[in-house]
């Protein structure tokens, strides 16, 4: 049993083992070994899922939608993302005659990069990390913004309007979704009191091993806010307008063919699972979890939220994109914002160490006593805002039925004789 | 040669040759997208100092925000592509920075050139100090100890501690409100009837201008031309 | 040596910080193009960032006062280049044009 659970942490130290006293490596040149192996093999990780993910994906969707899905390629169309390899390998490879050769060519490059970049703080067991860093959570976040910035240079390389268009409905959309991502991260990071996703998951997991309260139940509405957000982050439906086929043909990536199509393919789902695996360690616990080994438990609480993202792929129209704004701006992040005051004001009068009730003062309580407080809060802060903007918006439409109403009053007035 | 400084020298080699690129460019586009890389380097360089918290927070701040505004500003102002580079007074920049970058290396570089200033004239009344004091010469003391493990909460406590750095704090954080109240009121949506006024006074006042320019003695009533020009912007 | 750390000596830094700085007043003062001329000034204020923080890991590992200059040099120049690209383009709008030379007018 020991031995399953710690599979990847046994394998990995073996793989050190072997590199340093065997082959007689310096320490220093050892390391470097076993950290490009590591790299290497979470690529491959995400390389691997990517293509998992693409016919999960086609099949989940066609499900919702009353169709088959893939069932041509192998038993269950299940060679179907070899063969859309394939496909994608054999198409030609175009550059438009007035692209920005260098930008144009890099753009796939760069996002593909960053968004293998983020796998290097996620966890996926205890002792296999990339690298444990105590600003895990804040890397993840600028790496985030790096794929912003191959957009733009994909948008603007391509020299097509309907690229460009699509680039700047992107930075927009991302850049904006930053704000309440950010928001709620600080909640999590103000009750786990570490910005180490390691840390993180140890809040989430009592001191035997045995999953504690995970975060989703100290801050349901950050959990919320956060799969909003990271839905958008990741231009999946329906926020996907940045590449909405059917008003800007494909958004940025219109000029691409082939293989560069194929990264930006795969950055879009790495990002996603990305988000996912992020999103489990925040708020779901991470590879805490009974009797399975935790690799285990971590991608299959991955794998129920990419599930959610596709369910609401399958099933929710795209939204116009000042719906979209609105939604962010006038919403999320006031929203979010009194969230986190809320927080940070409960978790200074409710502290649970002793230390912090002795250096601050408060009512020391214990963690399942804190954990309900704030869920109160958070459905009370989430009750009231969509009662303010329920009635908001019941002012609005009532507004547009009257003017409606006196613009028909006025046309049926000038065609009356 | 340790691998720390192999880093460096490539770091160094990347960031300074990426900054000439940003300043001599003419396709500002791809400036911005060098400036970036120099932004990646100082964050390498934060690495190379133990400063994680300020490596990220440089790629969050300058790569995630600024470089961004500026890619932005370089497409909208898409007129000015063909622009030559330079102005008149480049020669005189280069040969100014080329001096500047001289005397620093040789005062603070590795030769410590120093200067004695008790003996120069006009820099001895300046400098009245007991000690002759020597440009260059300056009396640094290496700290010679690890960063602390706990630097980023220290960090935050003296950010939040009266006696340190909280009154800078609270003013950065007035100075970022006005700025964003700037930002809302730059890109706030204006109501069209105040637009049509604001067009109409600059179309009134344009051809006024015009009206003297051709020496006319009466001014013209609005002229159509000048509205419809205005309304074409308007999308 | 006592003031090497990782290998490195403190005036590599500032040479490169040095350096960074002079190319940036280059870019400020021969530059035709108002925001080219912005990105001159980000050179600069990341060189003395590059400088505060290698003499606070050289000289002052334990106090906070050079993180803190850096930190709001950050924000400083966020808010900067914000304002600073507004104006800009507000002012590209009015005259198409982004070349300081050109905005010799007090009320366009």
């Amino acid at each position: 049993m020991d031995v399953i659970s710690n599979l990847l942490k046994i394998l990995s130290d073996f793989v050190a083992d072997l590199i340093r006293s065997i082959l007689g490596f310096s320490p220093f040149l050892a390391d470097l070994v076993t950290m490009g192996l590591a790299a290497v093999v979470l690529i491959t990780f995400a390389a691997l899922s990517f293509m998992g993910l693409t016919y999960v994906e086609r099949k989940v969707v066609a499900r919702i939608q009353d169709r088959v899905g893939p069932n041509q390629a192998g038993p269950f169309g299940l060679l179907q993302p070899l063969a859309d390899g394939i496909k994608m390998f054999t198409k030609e490879d175009t550059t438009p005659a007035s692209a920005d050769r260098w930008v144009y060519n890099l753009a796939p490059l760069v996002i593909a990069v960053f968004a293998l970049a983020s796998f290097a703080v996620i966890p996926l067991a205890p002792g296999v990390v990339g690298t444990d860093l105590n600003v895990g959570v804040f890397y993840l976040l600028a790496i985030g913004s790096g794929s912003i910035i191959a957009i733009l240079m994909a948008g603007w390389g391509s020299n097509n309007k309907y690229a460009l268009l699509g680039a700047f409905r992107t930075v927009a959309q991302l850049v904006g979704y930053e704000v309440p991502m950010l928001l709620n991260i600080i909640a999590v990071v103000l009750i786990a009191g570490s910005m180490s996703l390691i840390d993180i998951i140890n809040h989430q997991t009592l001191a035997d091993g045995n999953p504690g309260i995970p975060h989703i139940v100290y801050l349901p509405l950050a959990a919320l806010v956060f799969l909003i957000s990271g839905i958008a982050e990741t231009a999946r439906s329906p926020f996907d307008l940045l590449e909405a086929e059917s008003e800007i043909v494909a958004g940025f990536h219109v000029e691409y063919s082939g293989m560069k199509f194929a990264l930006f393919f795969l950055g879009e789902y790495v990002n996603a699972l990305a988000v996912s695996l992020v999103f489990t360690v925040l708020f779901l616990g991470g590879y805490a979890g009974p009797i399975l080994p935790p690799y285990v438990w971590m991608l299959l609480k991955a794998a129920v939220v990419i599930f959610i993202f596709m369910w609401l792929r399958g099933t929710l129209p795209r939204v116009r994109i000042d719906q979209m704004h609105a939604l962010n701006w006038k919403f999320l992040v006031p929203m979010s914002t009194v969230n986190l005051i809320l927080v940070m004001i409960a978790v200074k009068l409710f502290p649970t160490s002793e230390a912090a009730a002795r250096a601050f003062g408060g009512i020391l309580v214990t963690p399942a006593a804190q954990a309900l407080i704030l869920f109160t809060l958070n459905i009370i802060v989430l009750l009231v805002s969509l009662s303010l903007a329920s009635r908001a918006a019941r002012k609005q439409r009532l507004a547009e039925a009257e003017l409606l109403e006196r613009r028909r009053a006025a046309n049926m007035a000038a065609v009356a004789p | 040669m340790t691998i720390q400084q192999v880093v460096f020298a490539v770091l160094a080699v990347a960031v300074i040759g990426a900054a000439l690129f940003v300043v001599t460019t003419g396709n500002l586009f791809r400036g911005a997208l060098m400036l970036i890389l120099v932004f990646f380097g100082m964050a390498g360089f934060y690495v190379l100092l133990d400063n994680g918290l300020f490596a990220v927070a440089q790629v969050m701040i300058y790569i995630g925000a600024i470089s961004i505004l500026i890619i932005f500003a370089v497409m909208l102002t898409r007129g000015m592509q063909a622009m030559i580079p330079r102005n008149a007074q480049a020669t005189g920049a280069a040969v100014a920075a080329a001096a500047l970058f001289v005397a620093i290396f040789l005062a603070f570089g590795p030769l410590r050139l120093t200067v004695d200033f008790s003996a120069v004239p006009v820099l001895s009344a300046l400098f009245r100090t007991e000690t002759a004091r020597t440009l260059g010469d300056v009396p640094w003391q290496y700290a010679n100890q690890p960063v602390p493990e706990t630097y980023i909460a220290d960090f935050g406590r003296a950010l939040v501690n009266i006696n340190q750095y909280l009154l800078p704090f609270l003013l950065i954080a007035f100075l970022v409100d006005a700025v964003l109240a700037g930002a809302v009121h730059l890109a706030r949506q204006r109501k069209p009837a105040e637009l049509i006024a604001e067009r109409r006074e600059i179309a009134e006042e344009e051809a006024e201008e015009a009206a003297a320019l051709r020496g006319a003695a009466s001014p013209e009533p609005l002229p159509q031309g000048a509205m419809a020009a205005t309304t074409t912007q308007d999308h | 040596m006592q003031n090497v750390i990782n290998g490195i000596p403190l005036w590599w830094y500032l040479f490169v910080a040095a350096a960074l700085f002079c190319i940036g007043l280059y870019g400020v003062l021969a530059r035709k193009n108002a925001i080219a001329m912005l990105m001159g000034v980000e050179l600069m204020l990341n060189s003395v960032n590059l400088n505060l923080l290698a003499f606070w890991r050289y000289l002052a590992p334990g106090s906070q006062a050079g993180l803190a200059f850096a930190a709001f040099i950050f924000v400083v120049a966020a808010a900067e280049t914000a304002v600073g690209l507004a104006l800009i383009i507000s002012a590209y709008r009015s005259l198409r044009s982004v070349d300081p030379e050109k905005l010799d007018q007090l009320k366009f």
